[in-house]
C-alpha cells in the first residue's frame, strides 16, 4: 500500500530536516547548538506524529517535549554555560571509531530487520472503527478511554514518578541559607564587622595616581608605592607571580605617611572580598 | 457516539500490599511538609517500618485466603505465586535497609547528608557535616523505589514494567548522591548512574517498540501468542528481545552490562548500597524470570544459547576482577556481578526447578548482602568509613565478635556449607543440571572457585596479619544497625541449616499467563 | 512509499543518539542525546500503531513522554548539582571512582 501524496511530500521535507537535526545536535561543539538542532528534531517528528494519525501526540510533543523539556535543558545550561563546549581531546584512545563502528553496526541491524519484516505490509490504519475502540471517533477521547481502562495502572503509578521528580529536585536544589541560622543577612554581616574592629571602610580603589580603573591595578597610595590591600585576589586572570611581585613592591616602601598602614602584620586585607574566589581554587 | 468507560475488576486484596507501600510514601511526603524539622527523623521512621509490617501482613492474609494465579488491573499486575514470594522477600529486605537507612548512631545524625542544595567543600558544609539531622525525603524516596520494585516483578505487560522501571529507578538515582562524607564521590555515583541507567532504559523502550510491532500487543502472553503464529518476520522479535534484555541485565547488573555498579556501590552511602545490592537485584531477576519464561519461553531454541554466554561473561568477569580490588565495597560489588551470573544459571533453566531455585538464591543472597554492607559501615576512620581492603587488617585481633561476623557472611558469599550461600548454589545449579546446561555449570563452578579465592583473602586478612597503628576503629552499632546484621545473618544461618521450607514456600507454583 | 520508512528513520536516528551517548563528554549533551533517543523510540511507537490497526502504541508514546519528563526534572537537578561543586559538566572530569 501506498500512502497519500501529500503525505510522501511531508515525510520528505520533515524527514531530512529530523535528520539534519539529529547530525548538527552530534557535531556541533557547543551545548546550545546541539540543543537547538534537537529542537528542531522534535519538532518535525511533532509534525510527523500530526501527519500519522496521531494529533495528539503531535501536539503533546511540541508543548511537552519542545516547550517544556528543551527549555529546561536550556535553562540549565545557561546556568552552566561558562565551559559548556566539548573538548575534542579523546580521553579513552580510539573510542570515537569504536562508537561510530558500533552505532553503524546497530543501525544495520535494526534497519535490516525491520525493513526485512515489514517490507511490504499493509498498515491497518486508524480510520476504522474497530482499531478507535468505543469511544466513538477522535483521537484524544479515545485514547484517554484506554487510559483510564486498559492503562489504568500504569497511568497512576505514572503519579509516583511525578512526586519523586517534584522531590528530588527540591531535596537537591533547596537550602536553608535564608532562614534563621543560615547564611548571614546584611545587617549582621555589618554587626559582625564593626565589632572585629579591623576595617569598618571600603578597601582602597584603584586610586587618583593609577593608570586605569580596573580592578586589576593596584591602588597608589601618595608616595607612590602600592597599597597593600588593594590588590585583589578575587580576578582570576591576574596571574599569582603577579601578585606575589606587587606584594614584594608594596613591601618594599614602607612608607610613615601612608594614608592606611600598608602592612598591617600579616594581615591580608583582601580576604573578606576574595572568601569565595579563595575557596573555588581550593576546590 | 461515546459509551461510558467501564472501569476495569481490581482485586484490592492482592495489590493491598503495593498500594500501602505507596500510600506510605505520599504520607510520608506530606510529613515532610508540616511535622517540625526536629520530630521528622523519628515520625518518618515509624511510619516506613510501620507501612511494610502492615504491607507484610496484607500480603500474608491474601496469601492464606486469596484465590491462586490470578492478575487484576485488566491484566497488567500478576497476582501468581513467584510474584507474592518476590513481593514477601523485597518487604523483608526492605525492612533491613530502612533499618540500616535509619541509623543515627554510627553517623551521629546518619549517613546523608543534613542539607544536599550545599555545595561540597564549603564552609557551610564542614559545618553541617557534624550537624545531627539528615534529609529526612529519603525514608519516602525509598518506599517508592521498593513499591517500584515490587511492581516490576510483578508486571504481565511491558508498559506497566517500563513505569516500574523507572519508579524504582529516579528515587535510587537520587538517594545515591546524598551520601554525608565523600560527597562528590556520592553526586559522582548519582550522575554515573544516572546517565547510564537513562541509556538502557531507553534501549529497554526500543525493544518494547519492536516487539509491539511484532505482536501488536505489550502484554507478555500475547507475545508468546504472537510467536507462535503471525506472518511477521521474526527479524523483530529477536532484535525487541535483546534490546529489551540489555535494559533487564543492567539494572540486574550481569556479565557485560554491569559497568556502573563497581562505581556506584562505592560512591552510595553505604545504607543506599546495600538497598540496591539486595532489593534491585531481587527485583530485576524477578522481572528477568517473567519475561523469559512468560513472553519467550516458547522460542528458547532460538536464544539460550547468547544467555549462556552472557551468564558465562557475567560470572567470570565478576570472580576475575573481584579478584583485584583494594576496596571492599568495588569487591562485593564485583562479586555482585559474579553472583548475577549464577542466578542465570537458576532462570535459564526455564523450568519451575529453576524458578525456585533463583527465588530462593535471591532471598538468601539479599539478606547476606545487607548484613555485609551492616558491617561495612561500622569499620570506620576519621573522615568517615574506611573501605579500603588494607585498613581491614588485623580487625580479627580489633574487634572478633565483628570480625567472626564478616567472616560468616563472606563465606556464605563464597557459598560454604552451613550457610545459606551453598544451599543457594546448589539448587541453583542442580536446576541447571537438569535442563542439560552441564558446560555452563561447570564454568560456574570454577568461578565459584576464583571467587572463593577473593573472599578468603580478606578472611586471612582480617585474622592472621597485624592491625595497623593509625587503623580504623570499629564503632558500636546502635539500635538499628545491630538488627539489621542480626537479622541478616541469622536469615543467613537458618537458610543455611534449615532450608527446606522457604524451598518449599519457594517452589509452589509457576507464572500466571 | 509505505510506513517502513518511518521505521527505518526512527532506526537511524535511535542509532545517532546512541553514537552521541558513547561520543560526547558533556554530561548535558549526553542527556539530550539519550532524549532522542526516546524520541525516536516514539515515533516508532506511532508508526507501528498505525500499521497495526490499535491505539496502544500512541498510548506507550504518551506514557514515554510523562516518564521522560520526570527524568529530565531528576537528571537536571543531579548533573547540576555535581556541576556546582566542579565548574565542569565533563563526563571526563568525573574521575574519582576508577579503579
Amino acid at each position: 500500500m501506498t500512502v497519500s501524496v501529500y503525505e510522501e511530500i511531508a515525510f520528505w521535507i520533515l524527514g531530512p530536516l529530523s535528520l539534519a537535526g539529529a547530525l548538527g545536535m552530534l557535531f556541533s561543539r557547543s551545548a546550545v547548538h546541539s540543543a537547538l538542532w534537537l529542537v528542531l528534531t522534535m519538532l518535525s517528528l511533532g509534525v510527523l506524529y500530526m501527519v500519522q494519525d496521531a494529533p495528539f501526540l503531535g501536539i503533546v510533543q511540541i508543548i511537552v517535549y519542545t516547550g517544556a523539556i528543551m527549555m529546561l535543558f536550556l535553562f540549565v545550561l545557561m546556568l552552566a554555560g561558562r565551559e559548556s563546549s566539548d573538548s575534542v581531546v579523546e580521553v579513552l584512545r580510539g573510542q570515537r571509531i569504536w562508537a561510530s563502528l558500533l552505532g553503524i553496526g546497530l543501525a544495520g541491524l535494526v534497519v535490516a530487520g525491520v525493513a526485512r519484516s515489514l517490507g511490504d505490509v499493509t498498515p491497518a490504519g486508524l480510520d476504522n472503527p474497530a482499531a478507535n475502540g468505543s469511544g466513538g471517533p477522535g483521537n484524544v477521547a479515545n485514547i484517554g478511554q484506554s487510559l483510564f481502562t486498559r492503562y489504568l495502572f500504569p497511568f497512576e503509578l505514572t503519579s509516583a514518578l511525578l512526586i519523586t521528580a517534584a522531590i528530588g529536585a527540591m531535596v537537591l536544589a533547596y537550602t536553608r541559607k535564608q532562614a534563621k541560622g543560615g547564611k548571614n543577612r546584611q545587617r549582621e554581616m555589618v554587626n559582625m564587622r564593626f565589632r572585629e574592629n579591623t576595617r569598618p571602610g571600603a578597601l582602597p580603589g584603584p586610586g587618583v595616581f593609577a593608570t586605569a580603573d580596573s580592578v586589576a591595578t593596584p591602588a597608589l597610595l601618595p608616595d607612590g608605592s602600592i597599597a597593600k590591600e588593594s590588590l585583589s585576589r578575587i580576578i582570576e586572570t591576574t596571574p599569582v607571580t603577579q601578585i606575589e611581585e606587587d606584594e614584594a613592591l608594596a613591601d618594599r616602601h614602607p612608607d610613615a605617611h601612608a594614608l592606611t598602614g600598608a602592612a598591617r602584620d600579616g594581615d591580608d586585607g583582601a580576604s573578606i572580598v576574595a572568601s569565595p574566589a579563595s575557596e573555588e581554587r581550593s576546590e | 457516539m461515546t459509551t461510558p468507560a467501564s472501569l476495569p475488576d481490581i482485586d484490592y486484596a492482592g495489590v493491598a500490599p503495593v498500594l500501602i507501600i505507596l500510600g506510605a510514601a505520599c504520607i510520608g511526603v506530606l510529613l515532610e511538609a508540616f511535622v517540625p524539622r526536629s520530630q521528622r527523623w523519628a515520625v518518618q521512621v515509624v511510619l516506613s517500618l510501620l507501612a511494610i509490617v502492615v504491607a507484610a501482613i496484607a500480603l500474608g492474609a491474601y496469601l492464606y485466603t486469596g484465590p491462586q494465579n490470578t492478575s487484576t488491573f485488566a491484566g497488567s499486575i500478576a497476582l501468581d505465586r513467584p510474584a507474592l514470594f518476590l513481593w514477601g522477600t523485597l518487604l523483608a529486605l526492605g525492612l533491613g535497609s530502612i533499618l540500616l537507612i535509619a541509623d543515627r548512631v554510627v553517623e551521629p545524625g546518619g549517613a546523608f547528608v543534613a542539607q544536599a542544595g550545599i555545595r561540597p567543600g564549603t564552609m557551610l558544609d564542614k559545618e553541617q557535616a557534624n550537624r545531627s539531622s539528615m534529609q529526612t525525603e529519603v525514608f519516602p524516596l525509598a518506599l517508592f523505589s521498593l513499591a517500584g520494585m515490587m511492581i516490576f516483578c510483578s508486571a504481565n505487560d511491558l508498559l506497566s514494567m517500563f513505569v516500574a522501571l523507572e519508579v524504582l529507578s529516579l528515587p535510587l538515582y537520587l538517594m545515591c548522591g546524598l551520601a554525608r562524607r565523600r560527597r562528590l564521590l556520592s553526586q559522582e555515583a548519582a550522575v554515573k548512574y544516572f546517565l547510564l541507567g537513562a541509556f538502557a532504559s531507553a534501549f529497554f523502550l526500543y525493544g518494547v517498540a519492536l516487539l509491539y510491532g511484532y505482536a501488536n500487543s505489550v502484554k507478555l502472553a500475547d507475545i508468546a501468542n504472537a510467536a507462535g503464529g503471525t506472518n511477521r518476520s521474526d527479524a523483530l522479535l529477536f532484535l525487541g528481545m535483546g534490546l529489551l534484555l540489555i535494559g533487564l541485565l543492567f539494572k540486574g547488573s550481569v556479565g557485560p552490562f554491569h559497568t556502573w555498579t563497581p562505581d556506584v556501590y562505592q560512591g552510595a552511602p553505604t545504607p543506599m548500597t546495600a538497598f540496591m545490592g539486595a532489593c534491585t537485584k531481587v527485583a530485576a531477576f524477578g522481572a528477568i524470570l517473567r519475561v523469559l519464561m512468560v513472553a519467550f519461553g516458547s522460542t528458547h531454541w532460538e536464544w539460550q544459547t547468547i544467555m549462556w554466554v552472557v551468564a558465562g561473561i557475567s560470572m567470570l568477569l565478576g570472580a576475575i576482577l573481584g579478584i583485584t580490588q583494594t576496596d571492599v565495597k568495588r569487591m562485593i560489588a564485583y562479586s555482585s556481578v559474579a553472583h548475577a551470573g549464577f542466578l542465570l544459571v537458576g532462570v535459564l533453566a526455564l523450568d519451575g526447578s529453576g524458578i525456585r531455585a533463583t527465588l530462593f538464591y535471591l532471598i538468601s543472597y539479599g539478606f547476606t548482602t545487607i548484613a555485609a554492607f551492616g558491617v561495612v559501615s561500622l569499620v570506620r576512620d576519621g573522615t568517615g568509613e574506611s573501605t579500603s581492603l588494607s585498613s581491614w587488617a588485623g580487625l580479627g585481633k580489633r574487634s572478633p565478635l565483628l570480625a567472626g561476623i564478616f567472616t560468616f557472611l563472606l563465606l556464605a558469599l563464597a557459598g560454604i556449607p552451613l550457610t545459606s550461600g551453598f544451599v543457594s548454589k546448589f539448587v541453583v545449579f542442580a536446576a541447571g543440571m537438569s535442563a542439560g546446561i552441564t558446560p555452563l555449570v561447570v564454568l560456574g563452578l570454577i568461578a565459584s572457585t576464583i571467587a572463593a579465592f577473593f573472599y578468603l583473602r580478606v578472611i586471612v586478612l582480617m585474622y592472621f596479619s597485624e592491625p595497623a597503628a593509625d587503623g580504623p576503629t570499629v564503632t558500636l552499632p546502635g539500635m538499628y544497625t545491630t538488627a539489621a546484621i542480626t537479622l541478616g545473618t541469622l536469615v543467613t544461618l537458618l537458610l543455611g541449616v534449615y532450608p527446606s521450607f522457604m524451598l518449599d514456600w519457594a517452589g509452589t507454583g509457576g507464572f500466571v499467563v | 512509499m509505505t510506513p517502513t520508512y518511518y521505521l527505518v528513520l526512527s532506526g537511524v536516528l535511535f542509532t545517532i543518539g546512541t553514537i552521541g551517548v558513547l561520543v560526547r563528554r558533556n554530561a548535558i549533551v549526553v542527556f539530550m542525546c539519550i532524549e532522542l533517543m526516546l524520541n525516536a523510540v516514539n515515533l516508532t511507537l506511532v508508526t507501528f500503531s498505525r500499521i497495526n490497526g490499535g491505539l496502544d502504541g500512541q498510548i506507550m508514546a504518551f506514557f514515554v513522554m510523562v516518564v521522560a519528563a520526570a527524568e529530565v526534572v531528576v537528571g537536571l537537578a543531579i548533573i547540576t548539582s555535581i556541576f556546582r561543586t566542579r565548574r565542569s559538566a565533563s563526563v571526563d572530569d568525573s574521575n574519582l571512582l576508577k579503579y
